[in-house]
């Protein structure tokens, strides 16, 4: 059988680019190391765009809009319960602080609107600011009208916001220690960082991208597997692939197992880019090579399940304050586990799954203990897969974003291997936004 | 009553620049000093009889060259003598050494590791370059990108082309430049942990940030802007320390014509009709001008020499948003003999340059853990000199001064600042230098500790902050000091600022004071 493209990676990134490609009339076989699908949730936007060009609703696509949409414990006792609602968040959090009550609907309101912007970027590639093509140039141009035509104060809470720490974005807005820890850890999130690091703002307003206001933890859903069963391509499981390329030409990929090459003019993967290059790094020139060495892909987050059979919240998160955070934060600097690590707890079509941060790759000893101990539950309840490498393949931090990603220069999908692309959340938007790159890189291709 | 032409409120270096090239222009200038000295924070005093001291800044290297021109300050007494070596003593016992002489310095950094003696000439070319690339903007009042003046259309577009001439490698070193944390900008080039503790202190001088926070680069990079003589990255002491500096410039501006007169604080602005008229001062004295300067940091100018209502509100809350969070101290010691250093025994040539006290990255970014929390560092990192082994006039025959610049003692301490705590916190430095070179303390005559409280009491600088205002991205260009507000005007007509808190900000650059003086003579006065 010849395939006109090889995709390899079978998540929510390398599928979209499968089907794209697909619908585009090309012969397509995904080639995928595991041999079942992770059953876990997807966390993250599914873009509508996705979602209508594939027609992921009628492929039993499910979006969970869990409301409220996280519980913390109070210090003294009592949850507190931020709403869907933003009339009903307010009243919340009134009890806790009437100040911050006062002024949550207009952070919301500001963080919506630096968001939507973040989102129309995300829909596309990344701005060549080095291009000379006047199309690019005038696309650019366009993307700062854009944000102009949509106020002064746009421009300058994104010049100001982005590059902040969350902790002095959150510190400049509100006094509640429970409600500024819980909004803290989104900026953390999968992140080498404390809250006290700039650049946090930012990934917090990356993963609020696709939230409706007043909504501060990405929608969880099962895009992954709408995609898995979606017909159109041949998915081969059990066999981790290897790219080949020959005189800077990308060839098709070897099977590692078997030995096996399937051959095809076009490679797409949606692995890190790391992994992705390294078998053909003698194709490429040093600079680049370097510089895909210095992706800064650090793991520091444990995901896995617990085994409980209900709870009676849909997102629980354990981080009490900023303090806590940045506490946690100090313990991984020296390449610790944190010894009171965020813990969130995720209830999702009847699995419960929690995420731990901060747990950098090393021994993780009594990591599960302590988890449950944070929880009150068991420790055999709880079971955790901690991440060697970050599980976005590329931090987003402000110098891995946009025209950085995956690596300065490189952001359009490419590489210097002639038909071997990049799909994957190393690549532009990043990590959280589930086919998001995939649909960007096909476009790019076709 | 005598109108001046122009009241320049503050005798810092910036301040003194500002009256200088006003007087220059042939207005009427007078400035205004709450201290009986000019300086501000680069002054010398003699503290102890016989010993003279930088009090706070303490080493010269960016001050604009145009100005040193055009104010002619060597005729005024500007003397620099260059600071040659950095020595970092090691926990173990060994050093690394940064001499004068590249060569020496790469044979050195050859024994810690090849790979980085190769590196060594690849990434001083980077920053050499990216320093010179970035040097225009210094020059320059930042357009405001939420404006469609086309002035403002024109700078950006100007900004763009600049940039883009960079070149593509050039263009992401310095998006890398201005986003990553000093720690991971130099993890990218080198491998000796020594040497990354070593650069990476420069990047946290001033800040409230360790060498793992992101930001920390960008300040790497605005301390490679220091030049002397046109040679880039080069440091020295100036004759008769940091005051010579301010009393050079002092002179130049009473050359030109323009009055200073200290013991002078200023209360309050006098504003009628939405227009600064003048001063009152600290005695009810009234002084009227036709424009009046401020060159202190944006607390003081705005929110105590005016009073709220003066200022449109939005403006208040982006000032008082404005961060400062000093985060340093120094100790200033008289010395009866120089110290010997366990990694280097004995007295000699590294005494004339700077010891740094950062042996390693975890040790730098332990520091800033202690005062993330709100304690000063128990082992801080230090930067040492000897002013006295270059400039002998600094200490009587066969004695020393030796000034520590600190790092984290943060304003806001637990508990507040105390006397006992400020020995305490003096304790903690002195033993931190005695544990890497045993007998100092039985050398040591008299000692001064300065917290940021005591900073911010002397000089005004609020919290202490030695920048006015912390160099982190979402304060520089053309958000230093608020949005809107980062061309030397303010929302009072005939009122400007002009110290280190606008851009393109501090150290002991001037660039702020030029750029203020150039906007005032545009704007007419």
């Amino acid at each position: 059988m010849n395939y006109d493209a090889i995709v390899i990676g079978a998540g929510a990134n390398g599928l979209a680019t499968a089907h794209y490609l697909a619908r585009a009339g090309k012969r397509v076989l995904v080639v995928e190391q595991h041999q079942t699908a992770d059953p876990s949730a997807d966390i993250g936007w599914v873009p509508d765009a996705v979602i209508r060009d594939l027609g992921l609703t009628g492929a039993g696509l499910r979006i969970e809009t869990p409301d409220p949409w996280i519980t913390a414990p109070l210090p003294a006792g009592g949850t507190l319960e931020l709403s869907r609602d933003l009339g009903r968040s307010v009243e919340a959090l009134r009890r806790i602080s009437p100040a911050d009550a006062a002024k949550w609907p207009e952070f919301c309101e500001r963080m919506r609107t630096l968001a939507s912007v973040l989102e129309r970027l995300y829909l596309v590639p990344p701005p060549d600011i080095e291009s000379t093509d006047v199309r690019e140039l005038a696309r650019i141009a366009g993307l700062g009208l854009y944000v102009r035509r949509r106020g002064k104060q746009i421009v300058i809470d994104l010049a100001r916001i982005l590059p902040m720490s969350i902790a002095e974005l959150l510190d400049d807005w509100f006094e509640s220690a429970v409600l500024k820890g819980l909004l803290g850890a989104l900026g953390i999130w999968h992140l080498k960082q404390g809250p006290r690091s700039g650049g946090t703002a930012f990934n917090f307003l990356h993963h609020h991208a696709g939230s409706p206001a007043g909504v501060f933890r990405p929608p969880r859903s099962n895009v992954t597997q709408a995609l898995v069963g979606m017909k159109g391509v041949e998915v081969r499981r059990g066999a981790r692939a290897s790219v080949l390329a020959k005189n800077g030409r990308a060839t098709g990929v070897v099977l590692e197992k078997s030995g096996d090459a399937i051959l095809a003019p076009l490679v797409v993967s949606s692995a890190d880019p790391r992994s992705t290059l390294q078998p053909v790094a003698i194709e490429l020139d040093p600079d680049f090579s370097r510089a895909v060495s210095n992706i800064r892909a650090r793991g520091i987050v444990a995901r896995g399940s617990l085994a409980l059979g209900s709870t009676p919240y849909a997102t629980l998160c354990i981080a009490p304050s900023l303090d806590y955070l940045e506490r946690a934060y100090d313990d991984a600097k020296y390449g610790r586990d944190s010894a009171s690590p965020y813990v969130e707890v995720q209830r999702t079509d009847g699995r419960v799954e929690v995420h731990v941060q901060y747990v950098p790759p090393g021994t993780h000893g009594d990591l599960a203990q302590r988890v449950a101990g944070i929880l009150k539950i068991q420790p055999n309840q709880v079971q955790l897969q901690p991440a060697a490498e970050s599980l976005y393949h590329g931090e987003l931090t402000l110098d891995q974003i946009l025209f950085m990603r995956p690596v300065p220069g490189w952001s359009r999908y490419r590489t210097p291997i002639e038909g071997l692309y990049l799909c994957g959340s190393g690549t532009h938007p990043g990590g959280g936004i589930p086919g998001a790159a995939g649909r960007n890189a096909a476009r790019e291709i076709l | 009553m005598k109108q001046y032409d122009a009241i320049v409120i503050g005798g810092g270096h910036n301040g003194l620049v500002t009256a200088a090239y006003l007087a220059r222009a042939g207005k009427s200038v007078l400035v205004l000093e709450r201290r009986p000295r000019v300086g501000g924070a680069a002054v010398t005093e003699e503290i102890f009889p016989g010993f003279k001291f930088t009090m706070f800044s303490y080493v010269v290297s960016l001050l604009r060259p145009e100005i040193i021109r055009d104010l002619d300050l060597p005729r005024h007494g500007l003397h620099i003598l260059p600071l040659e070596s950095t020595v970092t003593p090691m926990e173990n016992g060994d050093y690394f050494a940064a001499w004068g002489d590249h060569d020496e310095t790469r044979r050195e950094l050859y024994r810690h590791s090849p790979r980085d003696a190769e590196a060594y000439d690849e990434y001083g070319r980077l920053m050499h370059f990216m320093a010179q690339a970035v040097k225009p903007i210094l020059g320059m009042v930042p357009p405001d990108p939420t404006s469609f003046a086309p002035s403002d259309l024109a700078g950006l577009l100007k900004l763009g082309k600049h940039f883009r001439g960079l070149g593509a490698e050039r263009l992401h070193a310095l998006v890398k430049l201005m986003t990553m944390s000093s720690a991971d900008f130099l993890d990218e080039w080198f491998e000796t942990d020594v040497l990354k503790a070593t650069k990476s202190a420069s990047g946290i001088i001033g800040t409230f940030l360790g060498p793992r926070s992101p930001g920390t680069a960008y300040v790497l990079l605005h301390h490679y802007m220091g030049e002397l003589d046109g040679v880039f990255r080069a440091w020295g002491f100036a004759k008769g320390g940091t005051g010579a500096v301010s009393e050079s410039i002092a002179s130049a501006a009473r050359s030109f014509g323009a009055e200073i007169r200290c013991d002078a604080g200023v209360a309050k602005v006098l504003v009628r009709n939405g227009r600064a008229t003048g001063v009152v001062l600290e005695n009810g004295d009234e002084l009227l001008a036709k424009t009046v300067v401020s060159s202190l940091d944006p607390r003081r100018t705005f929110l105590q020499l005016l009073e709220s209502d003066q200022l449109p509100s939005d403006f208040v809350s982006d000032i008082k948003r404005f961060k400062f969070r000093g985060s340093s101290g120094k100790v200033n010691i008289a010395l009866d003999a120089l110290p010997s250093f366990t990694c280097m025994p004995g007295i000699g040539r590294q005494h004339r340059g700077a010891f740094s006290i950062s042996p390693s990255l975890e040790y730098v970014e332990r520091a800033y853990d202690d005062a993330k929390y709100g304690e000063f560092s128990r082992r801080p990192y230090m930067d040492i000199v000897f002013p006295s082994m270059i400039d002998p006039g600094m200490a009587p025959p066969g004695k020393h001064v030796m000034s520590i610049f600190v790092q984290y003692a943060p304003y806001h301490l637990n508990g507040g600042w105390s006397d006992a705590k400020r020995e305490a916190f003096g304790d903690a430095v002195v033993n931190t230098v005695e544990s890497f070179a045993p007998g100092f303390k039985s050398h040591i005559l008299h000692r001064q500790v300065i917290t940021p409280l005591d900073i911010e009491r002397i000089t005004g600088l609020s919290e202490g902050n030695i920048f006015a205002g912390e160099l982190a991205l979402h304060q520089l260009f053309f958000l230093r000091p608020a949005p809107g507000w980062a061309k030397f005007a303010t929302p009072v007509r005939g009122y400007y600022q002009a110290g280190s808190g606008t851009h393109p900000g501090g150290g002991i650059m001037g660039a702020s004071g030029r750029l203020a003086a150039m906007r005032i003579l545009k704007d007419g006065v």
